[in-house]
Parts: structure tokens; sequence; C-alpha cells
């Protein structure tokens, strides 16, 4: 059940200009969280911005021994911008958490899977690694950014899943293959790797492909959307993407974690 | 005085609530999305969205955009449908003690009917509210909302068969409010309510393109609470009488009571939901906290008490 309190800033970590992680106290959202699911966040209590951002939770941890709760955030606008200024100590209202979480409860040991991240499209695969290790269920990671400063949480990845099982693509070749990370999962499918389900999180472009990509194949998958929304739990119907069968589906209800089956992708 | 002696009785003609804090159709889905953060039997009222014939499926996306102090929407009124609503929602709205108003369109004229002919005299229903004013459909609500005329003969037409307090919900996409709400009035609406959006276009400059799928959006939050204020203080100045919900960008008690004072009976709390789903909840106890803060015993006594000065006529130096 989703709870609307505040919570304080622990800590903010800047990566480059344009990344930092927000650490806030787990209050009774971290806890509750389950991979995939996000929550709203309200920069401020003034007029602009006005609405609340939605954030995939990355992860549920401790800092320096305190319950806390991870999102790892790109400054795209006036809403991310605002949020990493903030002070620590400072109270940030949080709705959470929110959605349909990525379907894992079915996997066994002997499962393999793959995480698919494209650019800050890594931020809910953080936590899903975490569940996965604890598990015991064995997990190929394929991350791609723009640059290898852009790859975040490589140390976070490398220690839950192992470091050779974390495979990376970078535009300008500065870190793993130059390229896309499409093209990693693909590599690894054609060299007979299957997957019993694939997990996913990144651009539009990247969803695309690796939407027709998983079709071809017929492998299992679960993509963590994202859309501007604003209230984060169904009712203001803002968020929508068309489905297969003609209807809209919320990405903050029906989604984020979605089959990209059910996405109707010539229509996006 | 304790806010606990705050009588925060609303009476607007037929329809009596038990505070003025009723929340704005659209923003409030079917209430049942709110039950974990407001006791809806606390809130004055709810106005569910907007129930069709049929069920609709809206506008493709981009439905939303944020704007400074608001947003554009244009999600096209989709909805279950009047049947699935009077079947799978009202049941348990009731059971929680809700106060239900639907809100109700419909393409034609015949649809407007045939959706309030199948509300009936359903007494789960405190009252049927006309979106007349719908400024996000390429038919439909705003046909009729924009046009005194208009808006009379479709209010004519839906009454005899209305057998539930009629509100009907006006568009401030006009020239002269208050004709609009004399139209609604001598056709037979019981109460109004005002404002719906504001039609408004916001550009992303990289691509040239709208924000919005649908082009324009209307525009709600803070951004047009004074426009609002004013309409509601235009309309009760032409229309004493008549009851009227106030609504756009209510935020805090302070707020509502700007809205009162303006001439409204009660308010709709619209986009601050989305902000803050708990928030209608909130404002009930600190209306009443700033009524008795204020040493006013009932809210009602702040409704329409605006002072206004003689406007004063140009002079040139």
């Amino acid at each position: 059940m989703p709870v609307n309190e505040t919570l304080r800033i622990l800590r903010t970590v800047r990566y480059d200009a344009k990344h930092y992680s927000l650490f806030l106290q787990a209050g009774r959202v971290g806890p509750a969280t389950l991979p995939g699911q996000f929550a709203m966040l309200q920069a401020g209590d003034g007029l602009r911005p006005y609405l609340r951002r939605a954030f995939s939770v990355a992860d549920v941890a401790t800092l320096a021994g305190v319950p806390c709760i991870e999102f790892v955030v790109r400054v795209v606008g006036v809403g991310t911008e605002a949020l990493g200024r903030f002070a620590e100590g400072t109270p940030i209202p949080v709705l959470g958490p929110l959605g349909t979480p990525f379907p894992i409860d079915d996997l066994r040991v002997s499962d393999r899977v793959a995480l698919v991240a494209g650019g800050i499209g890594l931020a809910p695969l953080v936590l899903l690694a975490r569940r996965l290790a604890e598990r015991g269920v064995p997990a190929d990671l394929f991350y791609g950014g723009r640059n290898e400063s852009e790859v975040l949480k490589r140390p976070d990845f490398e220690r839950l899943l192992g470091a050779p099982r974390c495979r990376y693509a970078t535009d300008d070749g500065s870190l793993g293959r130059r390229g896309l990370v499409t093209d990693l999962l693909q590599a690894a499918l054609d060299a007979g790797t299957t997957y019993r389900r694939v997990f996913a999180c990144g651009p539009q472009a990247m969803f695309r492909t690796l939407a027709a990509l998983l079709a071809r194949t017929g492998t299992d998958a679960s993509f963590a959307l994202e859309s501007e929304m604003a209230c984060g739990f169904g009712v203001c119907l803002g968020c929508v993407v068309p489905g297969r069968d003609g209807r809209f589906l919320t990405v903050c209800k029906e989604g984020p974690c979605l089959p990209p089956s059910a996405i109707d992708w010539g229509a996006v | 005085m304790n806010a606990g002696d705050v009588d925060l009785t609303a009476r607007l003609g037929p329809l009596v609530l038990k505070n003025p804090v009723a929340t704005a159709s659209g923003t409030f889905g079917y209430g049942l999305e709110f039950t974990d953060y407001v006791s809806l039997a606390s809130l004055g009222a709810i106005t569910v969205k907007g129930l069709s014939l049929r069920p609709c499926l809206g506008n493709p996306p981009p439905r939303i955009c944020e704007t400074d102090a608001g947003m554009l929407n244009a999600i096209g009124l989709q909805n279950i449908g009047v049947e699935a609503f009077l079947t799978e929602k009202l049941p348990e709205l009731h059971a929680r003690g809700a106060t239900v108003i639907a809100n109700v369109w419909g393409d034609t004229e015949d649809e407007f009917r045939s959706v309030v002919e199948r509300i009936g005299d359903d007494p789960r229903v405190a009252a049927i509210e006309l979106n007349v004013s719908c400024p996000n459909v390429v038919k439909g609500g705003m046909v009729f909302g924009n046009d005194p005329a208009a808006l009379g003969a479709l209010v004519s037409a839906v009454r005899p068969l209305a057998r539930r307090p009629l509100i009907v919900k006006l568009s401030p996409n006009v020239t002269d409010i208050v004709a609009c709400a004399r139209a609604a009035v001598d056709a037979g609406a019981d109460v109004l309510s005002l404002i719906n959006t504001l039609v408004g276009l916001a550009i992303d400059l990289e691509t040239r393109e709208p924000k919005i799928g649908f082009t324009t959006g209307g525009l709600s939050g803070p951004a047009i609470r004074p426009v609002a204020v004013r309409m509601v203080w235009e309309v009760r100045r032409a229309l004493p009488g008549v009851p009227l919900f106030g609504i756009g960008g209510i935020e805090t008690a302070e707020n509502v009571v700007e809205f009162l004072i303006a001439g409204a009976d009660a308010v709709q709390v619209g986009t601050a939901s989305f902000r803050d789903p708990g928030l209608a909840g909130r404002l009930v106890r600190e209306v009443a906290e700033w009524c008795a803060r204020h040493g006013v015993q009932r809210s009602s006594d702040l409704v329409g008490t605006l002072k206004t000065r003689p406007r004063a006529e140009h002079r040139y130096a």
C-alpha cells in the first residue's frame, strides 16, 4: 500500500554535472518497495516545479547504518534540477511505492535472466539486481551509455551480479564495446545464450529495438517504462501508452513494468 | 472558539453538504483511488471522472505537460462509462459513506439525456453535474458550453430527465460567463460549478511542436485561480440566489475562504489532488481552523461577503 510521507535527504552524491544520487530516509516507503516500482517526489513547496516527479527507486539499503532509499537522477528540467540542489536534512514529500513491479516471484536459481539498461534506465535495475542476487538467480547485465562517465553504479552492479556478468557498450567506446546495448544482447543471443526473462529500462529507441529483437526470439520480457505523469496513482490518466488491445495503458498503475508485447510500438 | 465548534454545512439549493470542500471531476478518479490517503466520508462531496454512455478511450498521448504554477491536459474524457461506474464503483463509494456527484457528458444531446436517464433517481448519487465545458475533445462538451443559447437548449432537454439535483459546470472560455450562467439557470440548473479549465498552448521549442498531442489543452492549477475567483464573483453578483461551486487552483484553506467570500457556497479541489492526494481531507480541517481563528461560527457566513469599493473613473494628469 502506498504511503504519503515526508522523508529527509540523507545525502546527495554528484557523479557529474548531469547526474546524481539522492539518498532519502527509508521511512515506510523504502521497506515496502519492490524492484521496478517508483515514487513521486515533490521538489520544494513552491509553484515551480508544480507537480511531483516520478522516479524509479534505484535501491533500498543503508547509508552509514541508516536505512535509506536511493534515487539516481539525470537533470532534464526544472524538477530534477531543483531536487539536486537541496541541502542534507531537507524534508521531501514522497508518495510511494507505486506501480506494478518487475515480475520475479516465479524465478528460480536454475533460471538465467538478463538486465538491459540504457542511460539513466539503470535506475530500477540496481534494486532488481539486489533482489535477484539475494535469491541466487543468475543475471547478466547489458548496460549502454554515452561514455564511461555516464555509466553509473558500476561497482554496485559488479558486486551484486559478479563483474564477469556485467557487459557495457558506449557511444564512444570509452567503456566496453562501441555501439548500442541492444547489439550486446543480440550478440549474446546469437552465441546461443537463452534467457528466461529480460528486464529492461531505457530510452524509447532502445525499447523499440529490444521489443522487436525479443519478439523474434520469443523471449519473455518486462520493460520499466517512463512517462510524464501528474499523479502517479492512476487518476490523471496523463501517462498512458497505446496498448496492443487498442486501449491506453497507464504507465503509473498498469506499468511501469509491462511486457513489451502489451504495447503497440507502432503507435508509441 | 474551537475548530470543532465551527458549523461547516454548505447548502446549495437541494444539495446539502457536510462541509464546503468537494473534489473536482477529472482530478479524483472514481474516488476509490484515494482511499489510502483520505477518508471519502470526511469530504463535502467527491465528483467523479466525467461519465459517458459508453466507455471512452480518450486521446492519444502526450496528454499532459507542466506549466508555471499549473499544467495543461488533454486527456479526452477517458472513462469507464456510466454502466460500469454504477455497477463497479458506486456500491463501494456508497459503502464508504462518500457523497457522490456524478459528472456526465455526451457528444450529442441524446447522449447527455441517456446518461442522465441511466442514473435516474439512484439515491447513492447526491447530484448530477453536466460537463458542458470540456475543451479537449473534437465533439462533446464545449460545443454546448461556449454558447448561451446552445447551453440553455441542452439543459432544458436534460432537466426533465434529471431526478437528482442538477449542477451545470461552466466553461471559462467565453466572453460573458454571466450570460452562460443565466442560460443554465433559466433552463433549470439547480447549482452552477465554475470554472472548468482555460484553453492553453505550450510549445516544445526544439521540435516546434505542441507539447500536447491534441495541440491545445486545458490549463489548471494555481495559475488560473484569480480568473476563477473573478468569475465566481461576477456570477454571484448577477445571480445572487444561485448556489455555486467555485473551482480553480485551490491549494490552501485560505484559497477556499477566498472563493467563499467571492460568492461560492462550496468549492471543488482539482489539480492539487495530483500533487498531494491527501490535500482535500486536510483542507476540511484547516477551513474549520481558519474559521475558529477568525471567530466565524458558520463557514456559510463567509459566502458572498466581498466588500467592493466603487470603481473610480480614470483621470488624466
